[in-house]
């Protein structure tokens, strides 16, 4: 069990936050870039002090700021941190990065075992010079893998590299850390690679966590405003009750529903979600399908479809599916979602 | 050697596809064929010619060195009762000098890369200082802060030490003059090793001190061997100092001035030889065995 409830403090901001991850359990930070994810790894790795906190992992306290207090250097907090750069030892073969822990079974049969499990065993003599980017990241995952560290931290490690090679190396990772039941904490700013990885996911913004809960729920019911911008609703359009208590489109209430692209259908089908009848502003091809710009009570709500829709200034009818309605305060409206985002959020 | 920007260079096709041993990502900075070809492409005549033209004229002295020198008289002048014995003075001192630099130098460089020093402009120019103070000057002033009638000239009388014309005063002379280049040489050995590279060896268990010996010592040992090498040709060829504050015991750059002083051009040339046959195998080897370091490492 990892638990960290930490207080930093940065240029711009103060993050203030609090994680608990189970052993085993995959959770991914999301946010945008300078939300305070990476400075949320650096507390428990033990390379920045809070000014604040509390950091244990498996019981054992690693960082305290109540007396007495507490830092573990990091080199007794065994705990791996993976970045962006590999970070391999330039001077070492991929062998002698693998088994470069005090810790590691240098020979083994774990090293061998391990290296033919991430597809590197045929390296193991090469330097890392010679290495392509996802060689480099096999092995810098090894190698923390052969450290036998009780927390994983994965700090956006794949962002460099292309889309098909970073899921393989995501499921690798998810693979082996489920095998190892070590709590693992990613860190990402772009909520697919989050949602592929993790068990749970966590919206930090602005150092402070948004909301927490599975993947596919903080994304189908945002508890903010805010939120919903960060997971991708693109448009916020006015409604209103309507005769049978379900929203339609139209201003008034102060009420808007959040539109996420991918979330929109053509046509109207008002037992699904909220009709929206409009004038396409706009239209460009996106991956198989299009995206359009729709104009829809005085806002622009803008949809995926999949089929190439009117040209512009045409009428264009779609139902957003059941989608998330903000209050003029931001919080959400609908359910009980709406008094999650005052809370205090754990995550 | 650029590290920090080689990372993230694989571009490639499928999940596993993209592996094949051997590939490698764009060249960073430093390393490879990219740059001389650009140098090609972007140079015309001219500057090829002040170039060849500089480089000759920096050769020129070894070559006239080498076509003026009989072997003759070499064999005469180094027979002579006491002729080697500048050459062992030098030798020591010199070795004297570079146990000085790497103890206290090395901490130094190592704290001014990382800056982990207050003030470090400050600690530069201190530095700096006794690089650009002529070294003739540098003598002068010496004799003022450790010659006999000062307090450290006392102080080091009481140890029945003195730091005028003794073993002491050259190496102290040979310290001033080699120290920036070593300090300064090694400081860049140091920035070059990327602190991400050490603090994930921390985090994979290592204390400070292990990080240093397995991580920081073996990536800027190519550099480090740089900087000794570059300080040791300095140690072995300071004269203006060493002139002023260390006149004895001799070593060979004043035994080459005192031969031309009493006997002449031609008979001071064997010793030139002496001093570059004694200063130059250090750093050609420092500079093979870091060429042949960094080349390994790029793979």
């Amino acid at each position: 069990m990892l638990e960290a409830d930490v207080e930093v403090d940065r240029r711009e901001f103060t993050v203030r936050a609090a994680i608990v991850v189970a052993p085993g359990e995959r959770l991914a930070l999301f946010g945008p870039s300078g939300a305070g994810k990476t400075t949320m790894l650096e507390v428990i790795a033990g390379l920045v002090r809070p000014r604040r906190g509390l950091v244990t992992l498996q019981g054992r306290v690693l960082t305290s700021t109540e007396s007495p207090a507490v830092a573990v250097p990091p080199w007794q907090r065994r705990v791996g941190l993976l970045r962006q750069d590999p970070g391999l030892f330039p001077h070492l073969s991929v062998r002698r990065n693998l088994g470069y822990a005090p810790g590691a079974d240098r020979a083994g049969g774990e090293l061998a075992h391990l290296a033919e499990a991430l597809g590197i065993g045929e390296l193991l003599d090469a330097m890392p010079a010679r290495l392509s980017g996802g060689q480099a990241h096999r092995v810098a995952l090894g190698r923390l893998l052969l450290a036998h560290c009780d927390a994983l931290l994965l700090d956006e490690p794949y962002s460099g590299l292309d889309s098909g090679l970073r899921r393989g190396l995501t499921e690798l990772v998810a693979e082996l850390v489920a095998a190892r039941s070590v709590p693992t904490v990613l860190v990402a700013h772009e909520l697919a690679e989050a949602q592929a990885f993790a068990d749970r996911l966590a919206v930090l913004d602005v150092g402070r966590l948004l909301q927490a809960g599975a993947p596919d729920e903080v994304v189908l019911q945002p508890a903010t405003r805010r939120i919903a911008e960060l997971v991708g609703y693109l448009g916020f359009v006015p409604v209103r009750p309507g005769a049978g208590g379900e929203m339609v489109a139209g201003a008034g209430s102060g009420i808007v529903a959040g539109i996420h692209p991918e979330r929109v259908i053509p046509g109207s089908q008002p037992g699904r979600g909220v009709v929206l009848a409009g004038t396409v502003a706009a239209s460009r091809p996106a991956g198989a399908g299009w995206e359009t710009d729709l104009q829809v009570a005085g806002a622009v709500a803008t949809c995926r479809l999949p089929e190439r829709p009117v040209p512009a200034g045409g009428r264009l009818v779609v139902t957003a599916l059941r989608p998330p309605c903000f209050g003029p305060d931001g919080a959400a409206v609908t359910g009980q979602a709406g008094s999650v985002g005052a809370r205090q959020v754990r995550a | 050697m650029s590290w920090a920007a080689r990372p993230a260079a694989a571009a490639g096709g499928g999940i596993r596809g993209d592996d094949a041993p051997g590939r490698r990502g764009p060249p960073g900075p430093g390393s490879g064929t990219a740059v001389p070809r650009a140098i090609r492409y972007t140079s015309g005549v001219l500057p090829v010619a002040a170039a060849g033209l500089i480089w000759l004229a920096l050769l020129g002295p070894v070559i006239a060195l080498v076509t003026h020198l009989s072997w003759s008289a070499v064999v005469s002048a180094l027979e002579a009762p006491g002729a080697l014995d500048p050459l062992v003075v030098s030798v020591t001192s010199g070795a004297v000098t570079l146990g000085v630099l790497l103890l206290l130098g090395t901490p130094l460089a190592w704290m001014l890369a990382r800056g982990a020093l207050p003030f470090p402009r400050v600690w530069e120019a201190g530095v700096l200082c006794s690089l650009l103070l002529p070294p003739l000057v540098i003598g002068l002033l010496l004799i003022f802060m450790v010659g006999p009638f000062t307090p450290i000239g006392e102080l080091l009388g009481v140890l029945h030490l003195s730091a005028t014309n003794t073993f002491l005063a050259l190496v102290i002379a040979e310290v001033y003059e080699s120290a920036p280049y070593y300090v300064l040489g090694a400081q860049a050995a140091f920035s070059e090793v990327d602190p991400r590279i050490e603090q994930q060896a921390a985090l994979l268990g290592d204390r400070p001190r292990r990080v240093f010996r397995r991580v920081t010592l073996p990536l800027a040992a190519p550099g480090l061997a740089m900087a000794l090498a570059v300080a040791w040709a300095r140690a072995m060829g300071a004269f203006g100092a060493v002139i002023i504050i260390a006149y004895h015991p001799f070593g060979i750059p004043l035994q080459i001035y005192t031969t031309l002083q009493e006997t002449g051009l031609a008979s001071a040339l064997p010793f030139a030889l002496v001093l570059l046959v004694v200063a130059l195998p250090l750093p050609l080897a420092a500079y093979t065995w870091s060429a042949r370091a960094r080349g390994r490492r790029r793979g």
